[in-house]
């Protein structure tokens, strides 16, 4: 019940907040980009709207920016934000002084995180969905797309992604707790995803806490050809986001000034 | 509540709080006072377990805090540093993100808002309310859970001299018609002697002295002169010292340790009759600083 209390009063306050804007933004970039596109394009699109892969092609081509580019940077992002909703309206000393366990605000506040990044899943499906149809609604000789949508392999990915993400939340979460400044974990978390971005065709760049979701993208796209994964990367997500949550707690809980 | 041999040190620096034994007794209205850097922030952080104890112990009623945190925070209400207020919500947003964690019952927001004056702010984003309506609203924030013990640390900070006295009639009503003990810090006594029941005084994290206001005040009139100002300061000093004083000059006044005012009557009636012409007689107390000096022997 305690936890239930807490989490509620920490989700309250992303309302407004810089961190909530960029769920909307971030959410629904890459579909209103293709959305564009195709209106612009509209004459290309009554040929497009009947292949038997459409959704399949729509589903990578939107995909590809964010789990490569949009997805970390949001996250690295809005993690700091949400943590800075304490820091720059000097609350943590309000937060501390509530009757709550450390370890319970800790979790509440991770969680309001894990459920943003739920909510840009969500809106980014609908957004996905929307580019689709947006079309064959505006133009008569568009018309709905007559494939199937394969909600199975879409549900799939969309875990898998997910899980993918959660070592980025999870250190860039234990960073902006760790510092006032929003430079820091923001400019730490920029340099990690820029080097795991460089390292991307190397055979081992699948290790790299930071590249699960682009490598297991662009292998399940065909842009590794021939290269093989050795384990699957949603485990070692699992385990690296489990340890940097645990080294976040550890910090957070042992910080001596807590306000 | 109280403090035993509280020590804390900050790194590469020398004692912030030395052996400091704080003692609020329940019911009282404890002031808790000290120039800046004197080390009150330092205690009240210490006592809410915002800063990791070093050395000593924090009993508040009655059961030691480290082993009781949550419990006890459940029954305090505080405003450190100011009032910690999310700039982007509303005052009723920011008071109902500390509901949820409360479990107050709804109705209690806006009790809390017309109590300190806040209630027709409506939509207004709290980063657009002035310093004194942000003080009110941290204020708020603190009552919200209708605590036993409020920890306010210079609550008066930003707010206009009518603030002052609707801040103190508030604190005082809820002192004696709710039974709230109250721990207020400030650096200036002449703001909340009219409020206290009881005083602390900290200096370089020393406390200096504890009791109630009454002791305080006696200390002060110990502490105070009575100044005459006349149109000869070396006579008026040299009749005054041959009726038995030992009055010395300052600033242009003949300044003379604290009287009865049965004496300052026979002191004025001496320098008339001695030819002097007396422009004003008047009581000059020790401030806050001088008393510490006193009390420190600086």
């Amino acid at each position: 019940m305690t936890f239930v209390s807490s989490f509620q009063s920490e989700w309250l306050k992303r309302r407004r907040s810089l961190a909530s804007w960029l769920v909307l933004t971030g959410a629904f970039f890459t579909p209103t980009i293709i959305l564009a596109s195709r209106i612009k394009n509209h004459a290309a699109l009554p040929a497009l709207y009947v292949t038997e892969d459409f959704w399949r092609k729509l589903w990578n081509q939107s995909w590809e920016s964010m789990e490569v580019f949009l997805l970390p940077v949001g996250i690295i992002l809005a993690t700091g934000l949400l943590a800075q909703i304490e820091y720059r309206n000097d609350t943590w000393k309000q937060v501390h002084t509530t009757p709550r366990g450390f370890t319970t605000i800790y979790l509440s506040k991770l969680l309001v995180v894990l459920l943003m990044l739920v909510e840009v899943f969500a809106l980014f499906n609908v957004g996905v969905y929307l580019s689709a149809v947006i079309p064959s609604a505006l133009f008569g000789g568009v018309p709905y797309p007559t494939a199937p949508i394969p909600f199975a392999s879409f549900w799939a990915a969309n875990v898998n992604f997910f899980v993918d993400c959660l070592p980025i939340v999870a250190l860039q979460y234990l960073l902006s707790l760790r510092f006032k400044n929003f430079l820091v974990p923001v400019g730490a978390g920029f340099a990690v995803w820029f080097l795991g971005v460089g390292m991307l065709s190397w055979e081992y760049s699948y290790l790299f806490p930071y590249n699960h979701g682009a490598v297991n993208f662009l292998t399940a796209t065909g842009h590794f050809a021939g290269r093989k994964l050795p384990a699957r990367v949603e485990h070692l997500a699992l385990i690296y986001s489990a340890a940097f949550a645990f080294a976040g707690w550890v910090l957070y809980v042992t910080k001596r000034e807590k306000g | 509540m109280e403090t035993i041999n509280l020590t804390h040190k900050f790194s590469g620096a020398e004692n912030a709080l030395n052996l400091v034994n704080l003692r609020v007794v329940e019911g009282s209205i404890y002031g808790f006072l000290g120039p800046n850097g004197a080390g009150k922030t330092t205690t009240l952080k210490l006592i809410l377990g915002l800063l990791k104890k070093q050395h000593g112990d924090i009993h508040v009623f009655g059961k030691r805090f480290e082993d009781n945190r949550v419990e006890t925070l459940r029954r305090i209400g505080s405003m450190i540093e100011g009032p910690s207020i999310y700039g982007h919500l509303t005052a009723a947003e920011n008071l109902e993100i500390l509901r949820k964690v409360y479990r107050c019952p709804g109705g209690r927001i806006r009790e809390v808002l017309e109590l300190v004056g806040l209630s027709r702010t409506g939509g207004k984003r709290a980063s657009q309310f002035s310093l004194g309506m942000k003080q009110r609203l941290g204020i708020a924030l603190a009552l919200l859970h209708s605590p036993s013990l409020l920890i306010l640390d210079e609550p008066t900070n930003g707010l206009d001299p009518n603030g002052i006295l609707e801040m103190r009639g508030l604190l005082q009503s809820l002192n004696q018609n709710r039974g709230v003990t109250i721990l207020i810090s400030s650096h200036q006594l002449p703001e909340i002697e009219r409020l206290v029941t009881h005083v602390g005084i900290i200096n370089r994290g020393n406390l200096l002295f504890q009791g109630t206001l009454a002791e305080l005040l006696s200390k002060r009139r110990q502490n105070s002169f009575v100044a005459f100002e006349t149109s000869d300061d070396a006579q008026t000093e040299l009749l005054v010292r041959g009726m038995g004083f030992s009055p010395r000059v300052e600033s242009g006044r003949v300044m003379i340790p604290a009287l009865e005012r049965e004496r300052v009557a026979d002191i004025n009636r001496t320098l008339v009759r001695g030819g002097m012409e007396v422009y004003q007689i008047g009581r000059v107390e020790s401030d806050l600083e001088k008393i510490f000096f006193d009390v420190i022997g600086e």
